[in-house]
Parts: C-alpha cells; structure tokens; sequence
C-alpha cells in the first residue's frame, strides 16, 4: 500500500511540469502510424515556437472536440463542422489557417455500376431516389453535412425519405468498398480520398465511379484556443499560424495530406455553421 | 374422482416441459415479431472485400502499428486497475445490498450502461486519459461485483459460524467463519470479470482511448487488413495466455508496473466538470422550469419510438438467436462428442466467435448481406451462442454419460440435453441483459437503435440528449433484466458443476 502511495505521488509530480503545448491532427485518410508522421509537425513546431511541442493522438473528431474542449490539446487541424463545434464550445478559440484545398473543397457522389444511375450531369441524378446510400461520419463536413445540404437543396426532402435505407459508413475508405462492394448503390465521399484512392489503384472504376461532383465548399482548418497568447507569451497565436504558413516541406505536408496552409478565419467558416444549424446538427 | 387426462405434446408440470415451453414461447415471439424486422438481402459483389479481408487475416503485419507495446500495455493496465477498483468499491456494496432497495437500484443503473457509453461520457471531462478509460469500467463493474459478491455471499454454509462461541465479534465472524468459505468462489469469479475486462478495455480503442482497440478500428475501418488481422491474432493470443501471465502473484506486479504507463493523468479543469453535470447533461427546458417547453425538447429527439422499437426487437431476436446458435454448437467443444483433433478445432472455433468483437463480425456480415438489421442479428446470435456453448460443453463434460450404445444423436438428445437444458436456459436469460446493451454498440453501424442515437447525440455534441437516451436506455435494460430474472428457470435438473459456478457468469 505505501508502495503504491510513493507511485501515485511520482506519477502527480511528474504530470505537472512545465507547460507544454499540445496539438492533434487526424489526416482524412490512412490514419496509420500516426505518431510517426505527426512527431515531425511537432519538431517542426518545437523549432519555431521555441516551447516545447507534443502530438496527441485521437481517433474521431468528436474525440479531437472533447480534448481541445479539456484543453489537453490548445491547437487542432479540425473538419470544417467540428472545427465549428470546438469553437463554439470554447469562447474566444480561433480558426487561424486552412489547407490550400480546403478553400474549396468539394464531395463526389459516387455510383455503383450496376446501380444504373445515370453518370455525371450538372446535378445529382433524379434516379438515385429509392437507393441505398451511405454518409461517411457523422460529423463529416464532406461525407455527411454538405452532401446533405445539396440532396435536401435539389429534391426538397431529406434523405430519408429520398432513399431506400442511409448509412454512416463512419469512414472515407469505408464508404468507397461498401459501394464497390454493392453494400450501398450510392456514397458520399472526400473527393481527396477518392482522388487519393483512383491514382493508387485502390478502387475498381469499372465498378465504382463519380456520379456528381458538389460545388465547392470551406472545409478543414487550423484552430488555436483563445488563452494561448497569455499562457505561452504574448503574439504566441500569430506566430502558431505564421508557423502553419511557412510550413513547405512535402514531408510534413504529406501527413495532412495537403499542399501547404493559407490564413482563414472564424468567418471563412460561417456557410457551414448555417447549414449544420438548419440541418440540426448544431444547435 | 377426478378424470385422468393424457397430457398434451408439451402440456404437464416436468421441469423440462416448463423449459421447452418457455423457449418455445421465446422463438415463437421472436417469428411473430420477425416481419417488424428489415432482414432484406441486398449485395452482389462482395467478394473482392472479403478476400482483402481474409487474406489480412492470413498474413498478419505485426510490425504495421507503432507503439504497439505500449498499446498492449495500456489494454492490460486499463482492465487490471478497472477490475480492481470495481472489485474494491463493489465488496462493501455487496455487504449492504441485500438491505437497501435503494444500492440495489443505483447497481442496476450503473450495470445498465455499457462501458463505452461510460466512455463516451467520461470522456467529456476527463478528456482521453486513464481516467475516462479506468472509471469507465469501474463504475459499471462495481455495480456487478456487488450483485455478485452479494449473491455469492448469501450461500455461504452456516455451520462454521454456528459453531463459533458466543460473544465472537461481527468483523473476526466475518474474517474468520465466512470469508474463507466463499473465498474460492469470490476470486475465481473476479478473475473471469477480469477476462471481461480485457475484452471491454479493448473496446475502449475505439472510442479513441489507445489501448489495441484504438489500432485494431482504425486499421479495420480504412481496409489496411494485414494491421487489423495481426492485431485480431494478438488479442486472441492475449486471452487465451491470459492463465500463463494472468498469475495471482504476477497480477500485482503488472499492475505497479503499468502506472507508470497510464499517465499523463489530466489537469481537471473543476468549472469545466460542473458545468458538464449541472449545465451540459440537462435539458434547456428543464433548467428553466419550463414545462411546455421540456415536452417541445422531448418531441425533437428524433424516432424515439422506434428507436426502442428496434432496440427491443434486435434484443429479443438476439437472444432468440444465441438459444439455437449454442444449442447446434456446444457439442463441438464437449467430450462426449468426436475425437480429439475435432474438439480442439471445435473450441478454436467458439474461442474465436466469442473473442471477436460483435462490431466486426457485424461489418463482415454488413458487406455479405448488405444494410439490414441481419447483420446484427447474426452477429450478437453468433457471439452470444457461441459463449454459451463454450460453458455448456463445459457443464456437459462434468456428465458421466450412462449409456454408450446410445448413438450420437440419442446420447444429444436422450442423455446429456435434458440434463444440461435447464443449465444452456438459465445462462441464456442472464444473456439477455447483455445482448440489449449489446444492441446499443451495434446501433454504431448504423442501425437505428438507441444506441446509434446515442452515439449520435455525442457526436452533435447534444449531451442532454444523449443523456436522456441513456437513462431510457438503462431503463430498457433494467426491465428487460428483470423479466429474464422472472422466467429464469430456478430449480435447475442436475447439473454436476452448476454450483461452483457463481451465478453471475455470464453478463460478459
């Protein structure tokens, strides 16, 4: 017992040394070794910042939210709609720089062949009504939240009365085999990780291919909670994102993956808190 | 006098026809209710996926995951101090809970929540630390360590108390006369919730607290299958080593050892938790006294109804399925059936349905069957059935057959059935419980149980909501457990080793 009394004390002090500032990224695909790839950012950071600078690993947005919520991570590479959750949970946090993509970002519908839905028009098929389809995530921006706004845009109805059964895939890569595999007729997906998937070979485009590409849309961002110009000195959040545009090695672009960051702001980001609050998934 | 009647097919008052009845009764709800159900079949061409799949499976990366040391750390870390704490905060419970309703209605509480959704709430204050993951099994586990400490405790034999002198103290009647007679039954038990523990601590990955479940789902979930099925395999080797490294002498050590694994412990931020537990877990209504307004709240939450609708109807057809599942397949695993190589392959094969986690076998399924409430079906029958058949080919072994000129078959139906029947039954409706929490993780796939809304809730960041449908949910179960408790068969045919098996075995 005193044993375990002496651990827990070493364990307490040892938890609180000297402030360190933390982060946490989910690329949007291949989540794989993520510590490896994300350890370079923090170095990277480290050498520009002058504190020291550690990756935290987390698996979901939501889980990404409650630890920028909990302040255990001060800055977070968010997607558009959870980025709008965490600053809305924390006053005053900021979205301070974007991917050079995420200007304008765009989800693909995708097909599968024996589905016979018509391929590419400017709109998203009238035939795809009585499908199967699946969203990505549910907090998604593009697998779930914008593909929602455009089929509630052209049919006037929400997808579940459109379709004949909607999934949450949970998952990019997930959705694009569950329509290859003919489990959905129809998905929405990341046009990066479709682009991503094709130029890898990963997908089979005789079985599986775009059927409508959305127009473009303010996706992932960059957000710094709003104390941490007094905690770590002030001007500390301008040199975060000066630090995020310098950034142009490929190395650690690759991880995101994008390539490079440009400033964005809280207002960048407002079409999509209106449509996360009409479709009722902000509140 | 009174006219003798033949009895009917199933009429009479035997044990046995009381069972028979009652499970006939069971499948017979579970076919009427089946049209309620979408059981469609919807895909063509999943071949390709589950070739990926097995040939993961087949070819295992080991090497894939980073940390993966530490992972396997944290899992075992996680379920030891879970079962640990829970062991120690559910001993005192059980002492009082023959004697307070009360205890007794904050344990099922508490048990009715699945450890994630313990998770998932923890985790709002917590953050992704060892405390979401540690607390989120013992809270629950307290709750079922005092049920069954307290069961356990109320057979203790009597007579070495009654032989003590008068004027023996309480405490030193307790330590001295008691305790030694339920010790073995106390920590044989403990040891299998810690067996639990392991598979739940896995779980908790894939929340986002990094224990292998956090690699194990990521890998699975984007198709990088030689990852996942290493990480299958190490889970597997994990549970079935677990009477080599699982050692009463080692456990302390391990659990010593793996604090210094489990930090950084969290800063807690105290306006932050009080905001979450007077504010975030309420509903805006509610807190304004506004009444008319609470109903408005309470008519947004979306399909409710049929949310429990099909939370009850998946419970009920699981359970229906796990009674066929376990009765075609307890006799791969017993010795009274085949020879020696079958029986081996035989347990593999309910080891390996039993270990795998249902959300998988469930996307197996989902890719083979396509987006229906099948794929959960056959996945909660499958892993329910299959644990119980592993415990019933063990209640049957204990059996010494006394006919040999039976063929297979009598020797089934004749000899052992009737005499374990009543044994498969009784796990089967302390099953029940489980499966409807079950049913809640499975919503995760996107059929819309409570658990899916749930899960969503906590993904819109709706605490009140998720938080209203939780207390639904442990509603759900308390009332479900409680009518499995009523048709539980109590007087149980002879079963040699029913009684050194703590009633509370099953609820895994």
């Amino acid at each position: 017992m005193r044993w375990l009394v002496a651990c827990l004390l070493i364990l307490i002090s040892t938890a609180a040394s000297a402030e360190t500032f933390r982060f946490t990224a989910i690329p949007d695909e291949d989540q794989s070794r993520l510590e490896e790839r994300f350890d370079k950012v923090a170095h990277y950071l480290e050498d520009r910042l002058g504190v020291d600078v550690e990756y935290v690993p987390v698996k979901s947005y939501s889980a990404a939210v409650s630890a920028f919520r909990n302040d255990q991570v001060q800055l977070a590479w968010f997607g558009g709609l959870t980025g709008v959750q965490a600053r809305r949970l924390v006053p005053d946090s900021r979205a301070i720089a974007q991917g050079k993509e995420d200007a304008e970002f765009r989800t693909y519908f995708i097909a599968n062949h024996d589905s016979d839905v018509d391929t590419q028009g400017d709109d998203l098929p009238k035939n795809v009504q009585g499908k199967a389809f699946t969203f990505g995530a549910k907090t998604s921006t593009s697998g779930r939240l914008m593909p929602e706004y455009y089929i509630r845009d052209q049919f006037g109805a929400p997808p579940k009365s459109l379709f004949s059964r909607v999934g949450f895939s949970g998952d990019h890569t997930r959705t694009i085999a569950l329509v290859e595999s003919g489990t959905y007729d129809i998905g929405a997906v990341n046009f990066k990780v479709w682009d991503a998937a094709v130029a890898d070979g990963r997908v089979d485009t005789d079985k599986v291919d775009v059927i409508w590409k959305t127009p473009t849309y303010p996706d992932y961002q960059w957000t710094v909670r709003g104390d941490v110009d007094s905690r770590y000195g002030n001007g500390f959040t301008d040199k975060v994102r000066q630090a995020l545009l310098d950034m142009h090695d490929p190395k650690l672009l690759e991880s995101f993956p994008r390539e490079g960051f440009i400033p964005a702001d809280n207002d960048d980001y407002q079409p999509i808190e209106d449509v996360g609050e009409k479709l009722g998934l902000l509140r | 006098m009174r006219e003798e009647r033949a009895p009917g097919l199933l009429a009479g008052d035997s044990l046995n026809l009381r069972l028979a009845r009652r499970s006939l009764g069971l499948i017979a709800l579970c076919l009427v209710l089946l049209p309620f159900a979408d059981l469609a079949i919807t895909t063509h061409d999943p071949w390709a996926e589950l070739g990926r799949m097995l040939s993961g499976l087949l070819h295992p990366d080991l090497l894939a995951t980073e940390s993966l040391p530490h992972a396997i750390a944290l899992t075992i870390g996680f379920a030891l101090w879970g079962t640990l704490l829970g062991m120690l905060l559910g001993f005192p419970l059980a002492l009082l809970f023959p004697r307070s309703r009360l205890l007794r209605g904050g344990c099922a509480f508490v048990r009715a929540i699945h450890e994630l959704f313990w998770a998932l709430l923890l985790l709002q204050v917590f953050g992704l630390s060892a405390v979401t993951a540690i607390a989120a099994l013992t809270i629950p586990y307290a709750g079922i360590f005092a049920k069954v400490y307290a069961e356990i405790l109320e057979l203790t034999p009597r007579a070495p108390v009654d032989a003590l002198p008068e004027g023996v103290g309480r405490l030193s009647r307790f330590v001295y006369a008691e305790l030694p007679m339920v010790w073995s039954r106390l920590s044989s038990y403990t040891r299998y919730r810690f067996e639990c523990a392991m598979r739940s601590s896995v779980l908790l990955g894939f929340v986002g607290l990094p224990t292998l479940g956090f690699h194990l789902e990521s890998a699975f979930r984007e198709g990088r299958y030689p990852e996942a099925g290493a990480l299958l395999w190490l889970f597997y080797l994990m549970i079935a080593s677990l009477h080599l490294w699982g050692h009463r002498r080692l456990l302390p050590w391990i659990a010593l050892g793996s604090l210094f694994l489990l930090g950084p412990w969290p800063d807690i931020d105290g306006a932050l938790l009080w905001r979450f537990v007077s504010v975030d877990l309420w509903p805006q209504p509610l807190l304004e006294g506004n009444w008319s307004g609470l109903w408005q709240w309470f008519s947004e939450i979306p399909d409710l109804l049929p949310a429990i609708g099909n939370t009850l109807l998946l419970g009920l057809m699981g359970t229906a399925g796990s009674l066929v599942v376990a009765l075609l397949l307890w006799p791969l695993a017993s010795r009274h059936f085949g020879n020696r190589p079958t029986r081996m392959a035989g347990k593999g094969v309910l080891i390996l349905m039993r270990s795998t986690p249902e959300l998988m076998l469930a996307f197996i399924f989902l890719l083979m069957l396509g987006p229906s409430m099948l794929p959960a079906w056959l996945a909660l029958s499958l892993h329910n059935g299959a644990l119980i058949a592993f415990l019933v080919a063990r209640h049957a072994d204990a059996i010494v057959p006394g006919s040999h000129a039976l063929p297979a078959s009598g020797r089934y139906a004749y000899e052992l059935l009737p005499r374990l029947y009543g044994g498969l039954l009784a796990l089967l409706f302390y099953r029940a419980e489980t499966i409807i929490r079950e049913t809640a993780l499975l919503g995760m796939l996107g059929i819309a149980t409570l658990g899916f809304h749930i899960d969503s809730s906590f993904a819109y960041m709706m605490f009140d909501q998720a938080f209203v449908l939780l207390l639904i949910t442990a509603a759900l179960n308390i009332g479900v457990d409680a009518l499995a408790r009523r048709y539980r068969p109590r007087e149980i045919a002879d079963t040699p080793g029913q009684h050194d098996r703590p009633a509370g075995e099953a609820p895994c």
